[in-house]
């Protein structure tokens, strides 16, 4: 119940934010805007709006998540509308969870309203949408979960602005793990290699939730692919907001 | 039942590279169930510190509190206390009515109680006009009487108020000051911090002075400023010139006003010398009034005190 007025709070407060219009007009435009290219790639039009729908998808809800997610337990202690809320009879614990099920939602409705438009604009210019760009919406979807998770620890840590710049680091280098273990070999043996080892097995891949490239050329990608990636997500997710909950547990505010 | 009791009650605020900050330092305080209750001190005192502490925002570094009985890092406890905190802030983008409703769910209220808590609100604070209007552009006097409506949500037994008339104008400091005195009579229990003495002067039955984390009195206003004489006015006539400047002496200072001569003796004891000589030199007493401290007085003399008690917070400061 509390959790819930939390998360609707939240989204309400994200639904009368001209920000979130701002970033989905962007969104739209760079969808539209997809068509421009496919005209320089003869033959490949439907090819390119899909790959780069899915992109703007991930670009764009990343942008909402952390400049919303990094922000949002820090504004309510910098504008004190934090004070009268945990002094409710309530657990801290609802407060965050509450926070990330209201920026879950908005994202929901962001990713919704993205797929339906640019599923829309491909049968429009005559292609076929499958089940499969669908997996690639629901994966990028999870992945701004696991980013907002991140972005709201970071919100119970710190200041946004360093907040927002640890949480892109984490998406960047999320996307890229890999440069973390194919190290050149004078790495080996060193100190450096075991660190950068470390922080391969500690950030996400989050390029397991990226299957763009297949969705637009209509490459299959098994069911038991989708599945592991949806837990490992959640395992992330689940583990990432423990933190912030331990984190905000024991904060003077 | 005691309403607030704190045992030792201390915090510190630990900056990477400077000195440590001890906000507040072994507070023992009891505040009576019924009781209006003034904390005062100057800014910085440690009265915010303290009231966090009540309303479990912050953590101690050391000792505790209860509120009737409650430890106050319990649930059970905050839904107990009504807080309103200094200045406060609600979301900019809902209305009052939006705002009553989203802090009953967060009590735990169902829509029928929450709709009645918004009633008995928005009637007894007079928001009946404002209740569809967003926040955002509300004058301080309007989100005061919001921030109380919030704290009274759930009818709690405490309330707890930060600086409850500050940056208030004349006409909303009365406002709220007659809301203090209708809660009082409802017979809740308010503890306010304030540093307008003359608001608690007015609404208070007891007061705390706070002097840089540590609280250096407490007791009813009359009694404190009852044990102390402030001096007593003697105003004389018939004394010539020579006599008046004579006797002056001994005054903290005069003044004469037509054949009158208005002396201030420190105590009475010199007062007393003051009439006896009058009359030895041929005058005539007028009048003979001691001089109650007033509050801010009284208050400024702690200050005076307190500063001087507690030299190694100045240093403190200082280095921070």
């Amino acid at each position: 119940m509390r959790i819930i007025a939390v998360a609707q709070n939240t989204f309400r407060e994200a639904i009368r934010d001209k920000v979130l219009y701002v970033l989905l007009f962007f969104a739209a435009v760079s969808i539209f805007g997809s068509k421009a290219l496919g005209w320089i790639s003869i033959g490949q039009d439907i090819k390119i709006v899909k790959d780069i729908s899915l992109a703007s998808m991930s670009v764009f809800g990343v942008l909402i998540a952390i400049f919303v997610g990094t922000s949002l337990v820090y504004k309510e202690i910098d504008k004190r509308t934090l004070y009268t809320i945990i002094s409710q009879p309530m657990h801290r614990f609802e407060f965050i969870l509450g926070k990330y099920l209201g920026l879950m939602a908005i994202l929901a409705v962001v990713v919704t309203v993205m797929t339906g438009v640019a599923a829309f604009y491909v049968m429009l210019l005559g292609g076929e949408v499958d089940r499969l760009f669908f997996l690639a919406a629901l994966l990028t979807f999870w992945k701004l979960l696991l980013i907002t998770a991140f972005a709201i620890l970071m919100s119970a840590l710190t200041s946004p602005i360093l907040g927002a710049l640890i949480v892109f680091s984490f998406y960047v280098f999320g996307h890229a793990t890999g440069i973390f273990l194919d190290l050149p070999p004078h790495f080996d043996d060193t100190v450096a290699k075991h660190i950068l080892e470390g922080i391969y097995y500690l950030i996400p891949n989050l390029a397991n939730f990226d299957i763009r490239a297949e969705a637009a050329n209509e490459v299959a990608v098994s069911g038991a692919y989708i599945l592991w990636t949806l837990a490992y997500g959640a395992l992330y997710t689940a583990f990432l907001l423990l933190l912030a909950i331990l984190a905000f547990e024991e904060k003077d505010v | 039942m005691e309403a607030i009791v704190t045992q030792n009650l201390s915090k510190d605020y630990k900056q990477v590279g400077k000195a440590t900050v001890h906000s507040l330092r072994d507070l023992n305080l009891q505040v009576g169930e019924h009781e209006v209750f003034g904390f005062l001190g100057r800014n910085g005192a440690g009265k915010t510190t303290t009231i966090k502490l009540l309303c479990s925002l912050i953590k101690p570094t050391s000792g505790g509190a209860q509120v009737f009985g409650e430890n106050v890092r319990t649930r059970a406890a905050r839904r107990l206390i009504g807080y309103l905190p200094e200045q406060p802030y609600f979301y900019e983008y809902l209305t009052p009515r939006e705002t009553i409703d989203f802090y009953g769910r967060l009590q735990g209220l169902d829509a029928t109680a929450r709709r009645n808590e918004w009633d008995k609100l928005a009637e007894l604070l007079d928001l009946g006009e404002i209740a569809d209007r967003r926040i955002k552009g509300f004058s301080k006097g309007m989100r005061q009487r919001v921030g109380f409506a919030v704290a009274m949500v759930g009818d709690p037994p405490l309330l707890i108020l930060d600086e409850p008339m500050s940056g208030l104008d004349p006409i909303g400091r009365r406002q709220i000051r007659e809301l203090m005195l209708h809660l009082r009579d409802q017979k809740k229990t308010l503890f306010f911090s304030s540093h307008v003495l003359g608001d608690v002067e007015q609404v208070c039955d007891r007061v705390g002075i706070l002097v840089q984390g540590r609280l250096t009195r407490t007791g009813r206003i009359d009694m404190l400023l009852g044990t102390e004489c402030a001096g007593v006015e003697v105003v004389a006539a018939g004394l010539d010139d020579a006599t008046q400047k004579a006797l002056a002496g001994r005054a903290e200072r005069y003044h004469v006003v037509e054949d009158h001569i208005f002396f201030v003796a420190p105590d009475q004891e010199v007062a007393n010398s003051l009439v006896r000589d009058i009359h030895r030199l041929g005058g005539r007493l007028v009048e003979y009034t001691p001089m109650k401290e007033t509050l801010e007085e009284y208050f400024m003399r702690e200050q005076d005190n307190g500063n001087a008690a507690t030299p190694d917070t100045q240093a403190q400061e200082a280095a921070s």
